[in-house]
């Protein structure tokens, strides 16, 4: 069984292993001029990845009644969706 | 608020078991604060949309702009704001096993990266305004300089929020069984932090990357 301290150094690893790959993708799209709407499409997956797990496990809402997590959970889906269509 | 102590005896052990995780679903913290999340997170939403309609209505401005940020430390920001949510994270679950020094220790190190966000980002002004742009030199900058200075106060707000925590739970207040409601201060606090970094994750995709 995962000990707690197990579970947030796990997430915090995956974040700064998401934030990193976000950052290497934007550079390797700046010089090979390919698709900018699936650059942008890729990065905002990326955001809605680490925002399911600062929702989940940093702010412990897992486990939190689920109307309160869909609505959390919701945003970093949204907001991501909404900036690219607007991009499209 | 009697369930707050409930859930923070039940988590002292290392895994809520399968039959007592139904009775564990409780909201962290405040009703009150996380209807302030809301709020927050809806005034954000309106500036990520708007900045991302301004920029593809200005798409060259924009470009320019961004090529003039300083990538580098938007990342290292970053890095601070997930370690300094970690450290909250992990402090709260120090408060649950009654080890108060050991959470104020924690928050200290939240405090501490929360710190280097604060002197990397007053840098990145000042080397902005070296170079002659400022709040009025384009439409970019204008949303730009909006946004994160926003972003900027909620930090400061987080950190004076963040030394109360470690404050009450230096002076063992979080252990008094007459004030239970205090436990739940400290869920709250810890939430409105990890909104704060939420934030920011969406930030800098945006501003700095894309």
């Amino acid at each position: 069984m995962m000990k707690f301290w197990q579970r947030y150094a796990l997430s915090w690893g995956w974040l700064i292993i998401l934030t990193m790959a976000s950052v290497a993708i934007g550079q390797y799209f700046q010089y090979a001029t390919l698709n900018s709407v699936l650059f942008i499409a890729i990065v905002m997956l990326i955001i809605a990845l680490k925002g399911q797990q600062i929702v989940d496990v940093f702010m412990e809402l897992k486990h939190a009644p689920s109307l309160w997590r869909n609505i959390m959970l919701s945003y970093v889906i949204v907001v991501p969706l909404i900036i690219t269509l607007i991009y499209i | 608020m009697p369930d707050n102590l409930q859930q923070a005896l039940g988590a002292s052990t290392n895994e809520p078991t399968a039959s007592s995780k139904s009775n564990l679903k409780k909201l962290p913290g405040d009703l009150a604060m996380w209807f302030f999340i809301l709020a927050e997170l809806t005034v954000f939403a309106i500036f990520f949309i708007g900045f991302a309609i301004a920029e593809n209505l200005n798409l060259v401005m924009f470009a320019e702009g961004k090529a003039q940020l300083h990538k580098v430390a938007g990342l290292i920001n970053t890095i601070a704001l997930i370690t300094s949510s970690y450290f909250v994270a992990i402090s709260l679950h120090s408060m649950r096993v009654r080890n108060d020094r050991q959470a104020v220790f924690r928050l200290i190190l939240a405090l501490v990266f929360a710190a280097v966000y604060i002197v990397i980002k007053l840098w990145e002004y000042e080397s902005l305004f070296e170079q002659g742009i400022d709040i009025e030199t384009n439409t970019f900058f204008t949303l730009y300089f909006l946004i994160t200075a926003f972003h900027f106060m909620h930090i400061l707000l987080g950190m004076v929020i963040l030394v109360y925590m470690a404050k009450n739970a230096y002076q063992g207040k979080y252990n008094d069984s007459s004030s239970e409601s205090e436990f739940s201060g400290f869920e709250s606090g810890a939430c409105y932090w990890h909104m704060v970094d939420l934030l920011w994750i969406i930030l800098f995709p945006l501003i700095y990357v894309i």
